[in-house]
C-alpha cells in the first residue's frame, strides 16, 4: 500500500470516527477513537456492571449488619 | 422533585439504572434491602466500605482505605494493579447522617468531579442514587475513554492500525 493509499485510508476512517490521528513532526499517530453511540453505550454497559457488581457486594455487607444486629438484639433481651 | 423520586425508586426496584443525565453528570440507583442507617454505615466505615467498593473481577488489590467522614475530612484509596499503585483521593463536602453524602474526586487531571449520594428510606429498603458531576463534558468522555471496555476485535485493530502505522513511516 502506498503512503497516499494509506491516508486516504486512515483518513476515511477517521471521517467514520473511527480512529483519531496526531501528527508529531513527520510521524501521524492513529488511535482507536470510536468516538459516538456505540462506544457510549459499551462505556454504560461496563460502568453498570461495575456498580452492579458493588452493589451486589453492599447487598451481603449489609444483610450481615442486619443480622448482627438481630443477634445483638436478642443478646441484650437475655 | 417527590414525583421524580418515586419513579426513580419505582425503576430501581430490582435492577438499578444507571443514566447520563446530561453532558457532565451521571447518575447509579438502586434499592438495597435495609435501612437508610446501616446502609449509610456501610459507605462510611472504612472496613465496611472495602468490602464492597472493589469488584474481584477487576484484579485490583486494595492496599489501604481511609476515610475521614466528615465536613471537609479526607479519604484515600490505594490500589495496587499488576506493577503499579493507584491512588484516589479526595474530601467530604457534605456529611449527612443517614441520608447524603458529598465528596470530591480529586485524582484527575481534568478538574475535580463531585460525587453526591443520596439514601432514602422506604418501608425498611434504602434507594441509593449516586450522582457523578464532571467539571466538563470532556472530563467525562475521557474517563469513559479509560476504562478499558475495549471490545477485543478492537483491540485487535488498533494493533493492525499501529502496524501499518509503523510500516508506512519506514
Amino acid at each position: 500500500m502506498t503512503l497516499t493509499g494509506m491516508k486516504k485510508h486512515v483518513d476515511v476512517l477517521e471521517q467514520a470516527g473511527l480512529v483519531t490521528t496526531e501528527k508529531v513532526g513527520r510521524v501521524r499517530t492513529c488511535r482507536l477513537g470510536l468516538r459516538g453511540l456505540q462506544e457510549e453505550a459499551e462505556w454504560i454497559e461496563g460502568y453498570r456492571q461495575l456498580w452492579s457488581a458493588r452493589f451486589d457486594e453492599l447487598d451481603k455487607v449489609v444483610e450481615n449488619l442486619k443480622r448482627k444486629e438481630r443477634v445483638d438484639g436478642r443478646k441484650k433481651r437475655k | 422533585m417527590d414525583e421524580r423520586r418515586e419513579s426513580e425508586a419505582a425503576r430501581a426496584k430490582n435492577h438499578g439504572t444507571v443514566e447520563r443525565r446530561s453532558e457532565r453528570e451521571l447518575v447509579v440507583t438502586r434499592t438495597v434491602n435495609g435501612p437508610a442507617r446501616l446502609v449509610f454505615e456501610a459507605w462510611t466505615k472504612a472496613d465496611l466500605f472495602r468490602r464492597w467498593w472493589v469488584p474481584r473481577s477487576y484484579g485490583l488489590t486494595l492496599l489501604s482505605c481511609e476515610m475521614d467522614v466528615r465536613v471537609g475530612g479526607g479519604y484515600r484509596l490505594v490500589f495496587s494493579h499488576q506493577d503499579s499503585t493507584m491512588e484516589f483521593f479526595g474530601r467530604y463536602l457534605e456529611v449527612t447522617p443517614h441520608s447524603r453524602l458529598v465528596w470530591t474526586n480529586e485524582e484527575g487531571d481534568a478538574g475535580m468531579t463531585v460525587t453526591t449520594v443520596t439514601f432514602d428510606e422506604i418501608a425498611g429498603r434504602t434507594l441509593v442514587a449516586v450522582h457523578d458531576l464532571y467539571p466538563s463534558k470532556e472530563a467525562l468522555d475521557a474517563a469513559s475513554g479509560s476504562t478499558g471496555a475495549m471490545p477485543e476485535a478492537l483491540d485487535q485493530l488498533d494493533e493492525l492500525l499501529v502496524s501499518l502505522g509503523s510500516t508506512t513511516t519506514k
